[in-house]
This record gives C-alpha cells, sequence and structure tokens, in this order.
C-alpha cells in the first residue's frame, strides 16, 4: 500500500452519516457531506498521490525484466575464467554427490522433456526467464540441446542478477556422450583407461553404456585435455549426438 | 527479492486463497457499505451528476492500487509480470458493458453494490443478486450456443503503457493527474447540483 492513497477512498467516500458531526464544524450543516469533511486529510492524500505519481516518471520500470543490468566487463571476465559453465562431468558428480541447493534447468520444448531429461532436470521455458525465482544458495545449471539456448539463457539470468549460474558444456549432447556412454577407444593409454573407468563408473550410476573398444566416430575422442568450449555443438557431431540419442530410445 | 504475487509464488494452495478471499472480500464489502453504496439512489446520482460519490470512491481505489502495484514493483516486492492481465474480446465485451450498464441504470446498483445493499437487508438489493445468479446460471447452460461468439474479436492483453507506448510511469503520472483532476471537478458538478 502506498502511504498517499491508501486511506483515499475511505476519505473520499466516508458515509454520509458518520460524516455529518465533523462536517458541521465548517459549512453549514446542509452542505454537502463528501466535500466537507476533512479536508486537511484529504489534501495530504492528494498530495502524496501527486508525489508519488510524480515520482513514478522518473523511476523506470517496474517490471524487474526491464530493469536487467548487463555488467558487460564482469561477464566477459567470468566467461574468459571459463567460471560460467560445467560440464558434463562436473554435473554428473553434482547430481551423483546431491550437491546442496543445486537446480538443473531443461530449456528444451516439453516434448524433447518428455523424451529424455538429464535425472532431476525441471523444465523452464526460454520465455519464462524473466519470472523464473530461485532461492538463496541455489545452483542454478541451465542446459539445451546442443548449448546455444543455455548459454544465451545465462547471459539473461546474470542480467537480472542471478549469480550462482551456469550452463552445461555441450548441452544434452556431451552429456550423452561423455556420462551416459563414454567409449574408450582401442590402443588407449593408461591415463586415458584410468579416466574411462571412472567415468564408466559414473555413467553406470545414471543408467548408461560404457563402451570399450567401440569404433570412435570421426572428431570425438576422450577428451584429455578437453578442447576449449566453442558454443557446444562443434565438439560432437550434431548428427552423429541425434543418431545415439535415438538408438537409446531417448 | 520478489515474494508477491503470493499465490503466484506458492506461499499458500488453491485452499488458503479461497480461505483469504473471504476476509478481503468482507472488507471490501465494509468499505463500500461505509462509503453508502448498499443506497441504490446514491449510485444512481452518478447518473445525473448530482452525487458522484462512486466515481471519488472507485477512481481513489484505482490511483491506490496502481501506486501501489507501481512502487512494489519498482522496489522488487511484487512480480508485476505474474499479475494477471484479463485479455481483451472486444465485440462480447461490448455487449456486456452494455448489458451491464443497462441493468445498473435499471437497477440502481452494480454486482458489488447488490450484495452490499442485499446484506443490509434492502429488498432490491436481494432481487438484483437472484437476478445475477439466475443470470450466471443462465449462461453457463447457453454458453456453447454463444461459444463463437463469446470468443469473437480477441485483442489479447492490454497495459495502458504497452498500447500508448509511453513508460509506465508517465502512465501512473498521468492517471494520477486525471484523477485529481477528476476529483475537483466532480466536487464542482455537486456543488453546482445543489
Amino acid at each position: 500500500m502506498s502511504p498517499g492513497g491508501a486511506g483515499a477512498p475511505a476519505a473520499a467516500g466516508a458515509h454520509p452519516a458518520a460524516a455529518a458531526p465533523l462536517a458541521a464544524a465548517t459549512p453549514p450543516a446542509a452542505a454537502p457531506p463528501a466535500a466537507a469533511n476533512h479536508p486537511a486529510a484529504r489534501r495530504v492524500l492528494a498530495l502524496g498521490a501527486a508525489g508519488l505519481g510524480a515520482l513514478a516518471v522518473v523511476s523506470g520500470s517496474p517490471y524487474a525484466a526491464q530493469r536487467a543490468h548487463v555488467d558487460v566487463e564482469e561477464l566477459s571476465r567470468t566467461i574468459s575464467a571459463e567460471g560460467d559453465h560445467v560440464t558434463a562431468l562436473d554435473l554428473a558428480r553434482w547430481i551423483k554427490d546431491r550437491k546442496p541447493g543445486l537446480r538443473v534447468l531443461d530449456l528444451r520444448d516439453q516434448a524433447a522433456f518428455d523424451d529424455y531429461h538429464v535425472p532431476s532436470a525441471e523444465r523452464l521455458d526460454l520465455t519464462a526467464l524473466a519470472g523464473a525465482r530461485f532461492q538463496p544458495g541455489e545452483t542454478v545449471v541451465l542446459y539445451s540441446e546442443g548449448g546455444g539456448h543455455a548459454a544465451q539463457a545465462w547471459v539473461l539470468l546474470r542480467a537480472l542478477g542471478h549469480r550462482e549460474v551456469y550452463f552445461l558444456r555441450g548441452g544434452l549432447y556431451d552429456w550423452v556422450a561423455e556420462v551416459m556412454n563414454p567409449t574408450l577407444r582401442e590402443g588407449a593409454t593408461e591415463v586415458e583407461q584410468k579416466l574411462f573407468e571412472d567415468r564408466a563408473a559414473l555413467g553406470k550410476y545414471f543408467g548408461g553404456t560404457p563402451r570399450i573398444g567401440a569404433p570412435t566416430p570421426a572428431g570425438e575422442s576422450l577428451p584429455v585435455p578437453k578442447k576449449k568450449d566453442d558454443g557446444g555443438e562443434g565438439f560432437t557431431p550434431k548428427e552423429d549426438a541425434v543418431r545415439r540419442l535415438k538408438k537409446r530410445g531417448c | 527479492m520478489i515474494d508477491a504475487p503470493f499465490y503466484e509464488y506458492g506461499a499458500f494452495g488453491d485452499r488458503a486463497a479461497l480461505l483469504l478471499a473471504l476476509p478481503i472480500g468482507a472488507a471490501f464489502g465494509w468499505f463500500l457499505e461505509r462509503a453508502g453504496f448498499g443506497n441504490a439512489r446514491k449510485l444512481a446520482g452518478q447518473f445525473y451528476l448530482r452525487d458522484l460519490t462512486v466515481f471519488k470512491v472507485l477512481f481513489s481505489a484505482l490511483v491506490t492500487a496502481m501506486l501501489g502495484a507501481y512502487w512494489l514493483g519498482r522496489v522488487g516486492l511484487l512480480d508485476l509480470s505474474r499479475v494477471y492481465v484479463p485479455e481483451t474480446f472486444l465485440a462480447p465485451q461490448t455487449v456486456g458493458g452494455l448489458i451491464f450498464g443497462v441493468g445498473f441504470v435499471v437497477g440502481g446498483l452494480c454486482p458489488g453494490t447488490s450484495c452490499v445493499a442485499a446484506a443490509s437487508g434492502r429488498l432490491d438489493g436481494l432481487a438484483l443478486v437472484l437476478g445475477m445468479f439466475a443470470g450466471a446460471l443462465g449462461m453457463k447452460v447457453a454458453a456453447p450456443r454463444f461459444a463463437a461468439f463469446y470468443e469473437s474479436t480477441p485483442r489479447g492483453s492490454f497495459t495502458l503503457p504497452a498500447l500508448l507506448h509511453v513508460p509506465y510511469g508517465v502512465v501512473v503520472a498521468g492517471v494520477v493527474a486525471i484523477a485529481l483532476a477528476g476529483f475537483a471537478g466532480a466536487e464542482w458538478l455537486e456543488r453546482r447540483a445543489r
């Protein structure tokens, strides 16, 4: 309630019977009661409303989403320091370890979500982003199919002032390739072997099927060291990831 | 941090919302009664420009709610994007408005004030309340026949800032200015009528 207007209806429309004794003090008793009661209070309310109204002209939009603020320098530093995303393996570990306050948000459409989604994920439409509400202490991980939408949504949520937000690098394709179906190529080194075992255990936890000695499609190998993110879709060929998603019945 | 609308943000469920509607409705009725709106003659005075209490009370309420919504949104306590804005259906709402207006002039009461009149023991209020429920029931039964018209000429949700392409704050200031000028004008008309 605004202080200027809170009492306005009651003051402007006070019941004639209740107003009569007060009205009698100033004009003659026959005067219209509505026009005569509490002149000082009415003036204060009118001035209050006028003041709050005038101030509104220079106070900007009342919609939080329209007041979003982008600190380009800070965001570019975060991106450069790779503090904007998590890898599929990081996310898998967070989910497995039940990281407190973790919220995984799937930005794809309902049909895609119903077909398959990262365990524990909830769906959030991109257009509902402005109204999304997060509790203090929550860590938000956004993902989309390839990663493009999630990265854009990351910028928007940061602009809205949410700080603990990350997107899944490589999107659902990376999740499927690295967590659900980790592959050990033939002739792998010992380091690769060790890494594969870790990932295979993680994949099995999520119901995946690690593969040993499977022919490695072009462009895909064990990511040691990991290739720098280029928006997500360059890491695993899209068609191949889709094919494998379909093969899994997802 | 944004907390309101409380219902939208899950502060309470459907049941609590219904229970809360009761005291809010009672308070609404109380203020309508205290404003003298249980009396059809007082309301009819509006149409003869003798007694503009209805205009003053309802416009005051509108300005209060508008300033409250604007400033609560501005300080981040209310998420205005979650506040429901009813959609416009031009033709059916025009017809509905005309029926409402005719009913208001003939009966001297609108839906809310007819309840207030009935509750304060006025028979005309009771008759209008019964008529209102009969009309609502009749409409529900006849709705399928009017379905096409009922959903015709949809125009979506409008807010004045979006419609006029002016900043929200300017509309707020403009409505306040119109209200204050309107109140002054209304009282001038009332003095002249006496």
